[in-house]
């Protein structure tokens, strides 16, 4: 086995006095890709803000990377760097005027820490050109002047793969990462990930509805229905008996995309 | 023109009118860079709850017989952190929460200055603005606080930018949401306090909202759109001014009405481009 690049140990969270992740233990090691499923409101996008420190736990322990996590989310920069989290939408992408290279750059630290005041010419460059990279790799070299508040759904999603992949990175967390996507615009976005997760490395915990394209892409599920219900092999976590389980009985279990044929551009 | 009505010319000579127009260049720009922020983070309506309520800051100052000015500066920063807190906590929604805070210390202070008047100073002054009684000592406080902001806001750009688009982002990225939000909280209570006398108390929220909003329907970069949102509430801070000194006009509803020929000017440039605009996010998708 690889290394461990997330290890979560028994973490317990509420929100006020509701538990909403109770006593869940699970690792991903380097360079898996593994899916959070389970119904609405079983503590999914919850487990991945607490695996952030964005909300307190009340028990269990986090390691990021072989650090550990502080108890108000304290993290290393440098750790933090690696990491990219990518929520399910923006509360504000339509009133701020940022353009999609500004965003990208966002994204993109320098490797070791300076003073903001010393982001000097050579940073500046370093910061396009990694920029300018980040862009092309995501096929949106294109967009670089548009605003955030202009593009597709699709398009704001390949963007925000640019954000992740503009700096090297080692865990990325994404919540729904597909939502709001059509079927054909949910493949370019998987088929992008797959293809970035395999030349930079990275390791993947991905909430996820989408049991098609779990089975398809990921290397394991974890079933979360506040505690962990089972994990495994797609084809182990996702077999009937194991769904039934976690959504209950008379539970559809895949979507049925309807694909356009190939070759149509939306 | 008529011989009574000042020409440009001996309106620049007086020096009320050098230290209006100074005050008006500076807390032009102040608007509009707090209030570039300001806007994004959705605080307009907090910032004209502060303003509403730096009358009952002011009446403080008179019945406790300190400078008024001074005594707004840290009853505008305690109110503001005070506000802000209340709005975390409480179930009410923000806007209701703001509307009772404001409304009651208008009254409240409109009561108690109708027994004891500021001296020097009208409730219409207070109400509205006096910014040819800005003094030096005024001046040097609204510089000071504008270098203090373009200093913050230039070293935690990429900090404002994460936290106006996405909290949850924001934090992932290791920003500090809660102590940059007071922050930003106590700097924008800052110039609330200081441009009070200067712009009065009904009218200051228009120097956050109008520039910052005009700027953002020209603006096709981040960069730009603080810059614009400065430029025009300074612009338009001195062009009110200079109508107001021509055509002896009340100095705070003057530039707010320039604010609003620039923000409808805006509106009909903006309706313009906007198909331009659009061809560059869809001509993305071609290169696919």
């Amino acid at each position: 086995m690889g290394e461990t690049i997330l290890d979560v140990s028994h973490l317990s969270v509420r929100r006020g006095a509701q538990p909403v992740v109770d006593d869940v233990s699970f690792c991903l090691t380097a360079e898996t890709d593994t899916a959070l499923v389970g119904p609405n409101g079983a503590g999914k996008s919850t487990l991945v803000q607490a695996v952030l420190g964005l909300i307190p736990r009340q028990q269990g322990s986090i390691q990021l990377l072989g650090h550990p996590l502080g108890p108000r989310g304290e993290l290393p920069a440098a750790v933090r760097d690696q990491i990219a989290y990518l929520p399910q939408q923006f509360a504000a992408k339509g009133r701020l005027p940022l353009t999609v290279a500004e965003f990208v750059a966002l994204g993109w630290t320098p490797e070791r820490p300076t003073c903001p005041l010393s982001l000097s010419g050579a940073r500046r460059r370093q910061r396009r050109e990694a920029v300018h990279q980040a862009l092309q790799l995501c096929g949106c070299e294109r967009l670089a002047p548009a605003l955030l508040s202009e593009l597709s759904a699709g398009q704001l999603k390949r963007v925000l793969l640019a954000f992740c992949v503009v700096r090297p990175r080692r865990l990325l967390l994404l919540d729904e990462a597909q939502a709001g996507l059509d079927a054909q615009a949910s493949d370019h976005f998987h088929n992008l990930l797959f293809e970035l997760r395999r030349s930079q490395g990275w390791t993947i915990l991905q909430v996820s509805h989408d049991l098609t394209m779990v089975r398809r892409s990921c290397d394991r599920v974890l079933c979360l229905n506040r505690s962990l219900r089972c994990s495994g092999a797609p084809d182990h976590a996702l077999a009937p008996p194991q769904l039934e389980r976690l959504y209950g009985s008379g539970f559809v279990p895949y979507h049925h995309h309807h694909h356009q044929p190939q070759g149509v551009q939306p | 023109m008529s011989a009574e009505a000042p020409t440009l010319l001996v309106l620049l000579a007086l020096p009320f009118m050098q230290r209006a127009l100074l005050a008006g260049l500076l807390t032009g720009a102040l608007g509009g860079l707090l209030g570039s922020v300001a806007v994004l983070r959705q605080l307009s309506f907090f910032s004209d709850a502060l303003g509403h309520s730096a009358l009952l800051g002011l009446t403080l100052g008179v019945i406790l017989g300190i400078n008024p000015t001074l005594a707004l500066i840290p009853f505008a920063v305690l109110f503001a952190l005070l506000v802000s807190r209340l709005i975390e906590r409480s179930r009410l929604s923000a806007d209701a929460l703001l509307n009772i805070i404001y409304s009651s210390s208008l009254a409240i202070a409109v009561v108690a200055l109708s027994r004891m008047p500021v001296p020097g100073a009208s409730l219409e002054q207070l109400l509205f603005g006096d910014i040819l009684a800005v003094s030096w000592l005024d001046l040097a406080l609204l510089a000071g606080l504008l270098v203090a902001s373009v200093l913050y806001l230039g070293l935690t750009r990429r900090r404002q930018i994460l936290l106006s688009l996405d909290e949850p982002l924001a934090r992932s990225r290791g920003v500090a949401a809660e102590r940059d939000r007071l922050l930003f909280v106590v700097l924008l209570a800052l110039v609330v306090a200081l441009s009070i006398k200067a712009v009065g108390v009904l009218l200051i929220s228009a120097f956050v909202v109008m520039p910052a909003s005009a700027a953002r329907l020209l603006s096709r970069s981040f960069n730009a759109y603080v810059l614009l949102a400065c430029g025009l509430g300074a612009g338009g801070a001195v062009l009110g001014l200079l109508a107001s000194g021509l055509f002896n006009l009340p100095s705070g509803p003057a530039v707010v009405i320039v604010q609003l020929l620039d923000f409808l000017a805006a509106l009909a440039a903006a309706a313009g481009g906007r198909s331009g605009a659009a061809a560059i996010a869809s001509s993305g998708d071609r290169g696919r």
